[in-house]
Formats: C-alpha cells, structure tokens, sequence
C-alpha cells in the first residue's frame, strides 16, 4: 500500500514497456510496407504501360550479382537473428559478433550494389535517359539501399553496445526492434530481387 | 486533487522553459504546439480562400489591404500568382491547418486522457512529429520566397502540371517535400496514437467502452499509418523526377523512351487521397459522436452500432479511391465497381446519421455552445453527404466532375463539417486544456455566423456548379454562358468576407480567454470521461495517479439508479456507485508496485 502524501511515480513492468515498443516497431513496418507498396505498385504500373520491357537499346539487368547480393543480405538476417539467440542465452559477447558480422555482410551487400550501379551506368542505363525501365530500377533500388544504410548505422552502434556489455537476456529490446528492421529491408530486397531482376 | 498535482511534480516534471514549454515531450503540451501552429496556417489559409473569392467576385481589380502582398502587379492577382493560390490554399488547409488541429492538437490531447494513460506510449517520438511538422511549415513557407514562387500545380499536384515541365521553379519542389516531410510528421504521431490506444488502456478501459472520440481518432491513426506513406511515395517518385531526372510520371513530348505516365500518380495521389477525405472527417465524427450524448444527457444510440459504422467506413474508404478517376479513360468496368463501392459508403454514413438523430430524440438537449457546433457539424456533413451522391454515380459525375460542384461538395465535407467539428472540439475541450473558460455568448455568436455564411458560400459553390462553371477558373466570365453567373459569385463572395470576419469573434474570445478567461471548473460539462472526472483542469504532468479503473462506458446518462444514489444524473467511468462500495474502487492495478 502507498501510505498517505507518498507519491511513487507510475512505471510499467519492463516486459510491458518492451511489448509497446515492439507494437509500435510492428505499426511502423506496417507502415513503411505500405511505402514500398506504393513503389511496386508505380512499377508494375509503367511496366504494364510501356511496350517492351526492357527497351531494345538498353541493356537487360544482370542476375547473377544481385542473386549473390541476395544471399549476402540473407546472410546478414541470419546473423542477425544468431546474435539474437545469443543474447536470449544472456551471451552479450556473441551477440557482439553476430552484429559485427550483420554490419560485415551489410556493408558488402552496399558496395556489390554500388558495382552494380556503376556498371549499368556505363553500360547505358542512366536514370535520366533509361526511361521508365532505368527511373524504376535506379528509383526502387536506391530508397531500398537508403534504408540498408540507416539500419547499418543503428546496427553498429548496438554492435559497440554489446561489446561493451550493455545488453542482457532481460533487457536486449533495441536489438529485438532493429533485428525486425532488418529482417523487413531484407524480405524487401527479396521482393525486388524477385520482381525487377527474376521477371 | 492536491495528491494528484502533487505527485506530478515526482514524475519529474520539467521545470526549464526550454522543456516544458518548447521542446516537451508531454502530450498536452504538444498538442497544444499542434493547435497554435494550426489556428495560425488556418488564418493564412483562409486569407488565402479571401483572395480567391475577389477575384470571382471582382475579376482583374486591385485587391483591397491584401494588394499590398501583390505590389509587382500593382495588386491585382495575375493568372500565376492566382494557381499559386488556390494551390495552397487546398494544401495549407488540408495538411497545414485542419490535420495539426483536429489530429495533432486533439489526437494528441484526448487519447492519453480518455483511455487513462499517463501521456503517449512514445514520447520522445511524438515530440519529434510535433518539430518534424515544424521544418515542412519552414519549407512551405520559404517556397513563397523563391524565384518563380510557391507551388501552383493545384492541391492534387498532378504530373505534367507538378514536374520540371509545367512548373520549373524551387517552389514547387519545396512543396512537394513539405508534403513528404510532414507526412513523415503524421506517420509518426499516428504510430504513437495506434499503439497507445492498443497498449495503455487504463484497466478496464476495454475497447467497447472508449469514448467515441477515441475510436475516431484511433481509426485516423489506423489510416494515416497505412496510407499516408502511399502519398510519400508519391511525392518521393515525383521529387525523383524533378531533381533526378528520372521518368514515372513524365509522358509526352519530354518523355524518353516512351516515358512514364501521369496518372499513375493520380492513382497513388488517390490510393491516398480518399482514406485522407475520411482521415479529415473521421477525428470530427468522433467528437461529434460524443459531444452530441454529453449535451442530450442520454447515452449515446447504438454506441455499438456506431462504432461498427465508423470501423465500415474506414474499411471501405480504402477501396473506393477510383471515383476521383471516372473521367481519366478508366476501364468502364472497373468505374461501375468503384460506384457500387462509393455508394455502399452511404450505408454506414446513414447508421452514423441517425444515431446522432437518435440520441438527440426527446434527449434534455443543452445547447451550449460544443452543443450548437456538434449540431451544425450534423447538418453541413447531411449536406455535403448528399451532394456527394451525384459525383460518385458515373451518369451524374460525367457533368459534375470539375465543376464548382465538386468544390461546394468537397468544403461541405472537408472544410465545413472538419472546422465546425474542430470548433465543437475547440470549445469543448478548451476548459480542460487551458483551465480557463470562453465567454459564451460570444461563442453562441461565433456558431450562428458560421454555420449561415459556411453554408451560403459552399452552397453559392453548388449552384455555380450546376450552373457549368468549372472549378479553378481565373476569370469564369471570359465565358458568354457563365457571365451571368457574376451576382451569384458576387454573393458567394460577400458571404465568405462576411464568414471571414466572423472569425475575429473567435479570434478574441481564444486569445481573451488563454489569457484572462474565468478559472475553469473539473468538470463544467457534467459528464463522466475520465479527463472531465479524474484530473483537475488543466490535469498535471503525467495525468493520473494512480491510474484509474473504468467501470462503465463514456456515456452513462440518466440512470435513474444514478440518480437515485447520487442525485445526479450522470456518473463517472471510473467512479464506483455507493451502493456497491465494498469492493475498493481505485486500485492501482496497472502500477508495477
């Protein structure tokens, strides 16, 4: 009983401040989801519109690297999820390498992006002169990268975090809510491997 | 409530200017932030709608006292200058004045305080929306500064208008992403009121019990998260296409390699733009929904009911979007269903309708003044629901679509029935969020203005419309057949400047009463929400404590047991009935202790 004039100030368990959060991360993809709807929705609409796909002078998108830049950001998702095992078992130190190898395998995931780009400009395909085929592919792949940059960010700031010991098996919530993050921009990626590489 | 504002003070609450007032990360505060910087773009752009309606009424002449914005063209406003007005003043008011009051102002103000929560699940996040929302007020007030000026593809931003082609200036670029940022700002007080509502109920707060603001304001949340970002990828592609040269929506001659196509974007504009229609009505039905049982001292009709038209509506407004595209070459087929989806929206708007008419009947109706504006919200939105019948059924819209029709239509609904609503709300809650009263004779006065000259202008509007005068016109009389359509526009116009000066009423009365206004009592209203009956006026930092337990719904009204026990004839939600006092009444359940 809270005796007469003591005030304690209101707080939640830990457990239910952690589910709002992960409620709250949950709206957001949701969101977020509906953002990257949008975009391949605008996508499949220029395409159903143009007469071929791609135009005859542009050079058709490669399969090979994106496919193994698909199995790179897959990877990093797998790591990711290992580091949160880990810390489920209370290991902050194995949960520090995981998301070092999450940040390793991202980073690679960004420069064969970067080839990628590079070389289909100098093949031709530029965002001002490819037409919608170059606006969908430059467009698409570009927000997507933006988003691997931010989670890479947040990812290596938890990283020097748990190196330094601040997670535990009871309290790891930011690795939870930006390990959902990073699984949402990874089945991104696999949706836009699938949708503008594959077909 | 000595106990309570004293245990404010050990939540820690801040006590620099600096974070109380400025960068705050308390809901009240914020939503106070929300509502200044509404009211003020709300003047600007109604300033805005004041140089539109003279250049209808006076084609050509100087502008009286506002010329002096217009001093290269001597104070006349020019074709270009008058796009860039229309322009944005649909955008000012949409985005810039009724979400930041309506949403940002009383989302953020009663959803904590009616569910019984101590402020938003998050915040820190919902401080950051409030200064998100303030760099897109930076960047649409700085696109009035630039070369070539501000914005002038319409409201919609339609392609090829709104790309490098049809509008080359900074200004429509800085729009565009005003439009993104501060859809970044809703998305983010949205997933706060979403999560709020799902996670911080008080105890027993289940959700068939939540004022019937909350679930209207819960369902604005619901569809800002899921499609304001239809509308940033939207204004992301375009801004693509403006700055780098890519092409989504360009067509035509500036194509390259046969281009993009424009009306994609009037698919993802829409995809967004009808759930935002409802975005913009929904917070309204809400407080109207409650305010209308508050003041009839009954229990509001088929609380159920009304809650499950609200949840149709909302489910429907996201598949109905194709009736702003009738005339854009859509499939016949496809049309004849978006109708048949439009039309069914007027189901669920009936059960809204008559529940309010319901609760209204042989109710001890108190006409105060959130009363009369609740009233006139009623009677504008019948109107505008009507008119909208014959632009969501193709034979009738074919004629209609972009006449003065849709615009008398779209204000009835938007504007008419979003401000009276937000004007219910404003006089409604003020006492709870400033602690201090309006006068109300003045607002009497301020809702008998209103809603006569509000409804002579969007209803001059119709009457233009069906007389064939297409909407954005910048001289409808360079056509024979419209020019006798002058003393009509004449009239309109008369009213709106009548409309306009009525405000100033408001206008003193808020600033009077902030300021100097009679000190407030708990509960002048006599009604049972938690904000009204478990927190003083203004309630502290931290709302509650210890939060309340809920033992009945928003509405409990003439309960003759009540009465009998009380001698009164209302009880609060969390307020236990003497005769069944055994059982402790306020437990702090929720706290960790």
């Amino acid at each position: 009983m809270v005796a007469m004039g003591e005030v304690l100030p209101y707080r939640p368990p830990r457990a239910r401040e952690d589910t709002t959060a992960y409620v709250g991360m949950i709206v957001f993809l949701a969101s977020w989801a509906m953002m990257f709807a949008a975009m391949f929705f605008a996508y499949a609409f220029v395409r159903a519109r143009s007469a071929a796909w791609p135009p005859s002078d542009l050079p058709e998108l490669p399969i090979a690297l994106p496919a193994l830049n698909t199995l790179v950001l897959f990877a990093s998702s797998a790591s990711q999820q290992y580091g949160m095992i880990a810390i489920r078992r209370g290991s902050s130190r194995r949960l520090g390498w995981a998301l070092l190898c999450t940040v390793g395998l991202g980073t690679l995931f960004l420069a064969l992006q970067l080839t990628l780009w590079m070389r289909l400009y100098h093949s031709g395909l530029r965002p001002e002169t490819g037409g919608p085929y170059g606006s969908v592919f430059y467009g698409l792949t570009w927000f997507h990268a933006l988003h691997v940059a931010v989670g890479l960010v947040a990812i290596a700031v938890l990283c020097a975090k748990a190196f330094g010991g601040r997670f535990s098996a009871a309290k790891y919530l930011p690795v939870r809510l930006w390990t959902l993050y990073w699984h949402f921009v990874g089945v991104i990626w696999a949706l836009m491997f699938a949708s503008i590489f594959l077909i | 409530m000595e106990a309570a504002s004293h245990a404010a003070g050990a939540h820690g609450e801040p006590t620099s200017f600096i974070r109380r007032y400025l960068f705050s990360t308390d809901h009240k505060v914020i939503a106070k932030q929300f509502l200044w910087a509404g009211l003020v773009f709300l003047a600007v752009g109604g300033t805005l709608a004041m140089m539109i309606r003279w250049q209808w009424a006076f084609p050509g002449r100087p502008v009286p006292v506002l010329g002096a914005l217009l001093h290269r063209s001597g104070g006349v406003i020019t074709p270009a200058t008058y796009q860039s007005i229309f322009t944005m003043h649909g955008l000012i008011m949409i985005f810039f004045a009724i979400t930041p009051v309506m949403i940002g102002c009383f989302g953020n103000f009663t959803i904590p305080l009616m569910i019984g929560a101590q402020d938003m699940a998050f915040p820190k996040l919902n401080m950051l929306s409030f200064w998100t929302f303030v760099i897109s007020l930076v960047l649409i007030t700085a696109s009035f500064f630039v070369q070539l000026g501000t914005a002038a593809a319409g409201w919609t931003t339609y392609p090829p208008l709104s790309t490098t082609v049809g509008t080359p200036g900074a200004g429509q670029t800085l729009v565009v992403l005003a439009i993104f940022v501060t859809g970044a700002a809703t998305i983010m007080g949205a997933i706060n009121y979403v999560t709020t509502v799902i996670r911080l109920r008080a105890p027993g707060m289940t959700y068939m019990r939540m004022p019937l603001t909350v679930w209207g304001l819960w369902l604005t949340a619901i569809l800002n998260v899921l499609f304001v970002p239809v509308l940033g990828a939207a204004a992301l592609l375009l801004t693509l296409d403006r700055a780098f040269g890519t092409q989504f929506f360009i067509a035509g001659a500036a194509g390259v390699k046969g281009g993009g196509d424009p009306i994609l974007f009037q698919h993802l504009f829409w995809i967004f733009g009808h759930p935002e229609v409802y975005i913009l009505i929904l917070p309204a039905w809400g407080f109207i929904s409650d305010i209308i049982p508050f003041f009839a001292r009954k229990p509001a009709y088929w609380y159920r009911g009304q809650v499950l038209a609200m949840c149709a509506v909302t489910v429907l407004s996201a598949v109905v979007y194709g009736h702003h595209m009738f005339l854009t070459g859509m499939n016949p087929l496809l049309g004849k269903g978006f109708m048949t989806l439009t039309l069914i929206i007027s189901v669920p708007a009936e059960i809204l309708f008559l529940n309010w008419l319901h609760t209204l009947w042989k109710g001890s109706n108190r006409f105060s003044s959130p009363m009369l504006f609740a009233l006139g919200t009623v009677f504008v939105f019948g109107l505008g629901g009507l008119t909208g019948l014959y632009l969501g059924t193709i034979a009738t819209d074919l004629y209609l679509h972009d006449t003065m029709w849709v615009v008398g239509h779209f204000h009835l609904t938007m504007a008419a029935a979003a401000f009276l609503g937000s004007f219910a709300a404003i006089y409604f809650w003020f006492p709870k969020m400033f602690g201090r009263t309006m006068n109300e004779p003045l607002a009497k006065a301020h809702f008998w203005i209103s809603v006569v000259f509000i409804n002579l202008v969007f209803c001059g509007q119709l009457v233009a419309g069906f007389s064939g005068q297409q909407r954005r016109l910048y001289d409808p009389y360079q056509y024979t057949f419209l020019q006798h359509l002058l003393p009509l526009n004449r009239w309109t116009s008369y009213f709106a400047f009548a409309l306009a000066a009525g405000q100033l009423l408001f206008v003193y009365n808020f600033l009077r009463s902030v300021f100097a206004g009679a000190k407030a009592e708990q509960n002048p209203w006599e009604i049972g929400t938690l904000e009204w009956t478990m927190a003083p006026s203004p309630p502290p930092h931290g709302n509650y404590w210890p939060i309340p337990t809920v033992l009945r719904g928003p509405h409990e009204f003439a309960n003759p047991e009540v009465k009998k026990a009380l001698g009164r004839d209302w009880i609060g939600q969390a307020e236990e009935l003497p005769s069944t006092a055994a059982s402790p009444a306020r437990t702090p359940a929720a706290s960790g202790k």
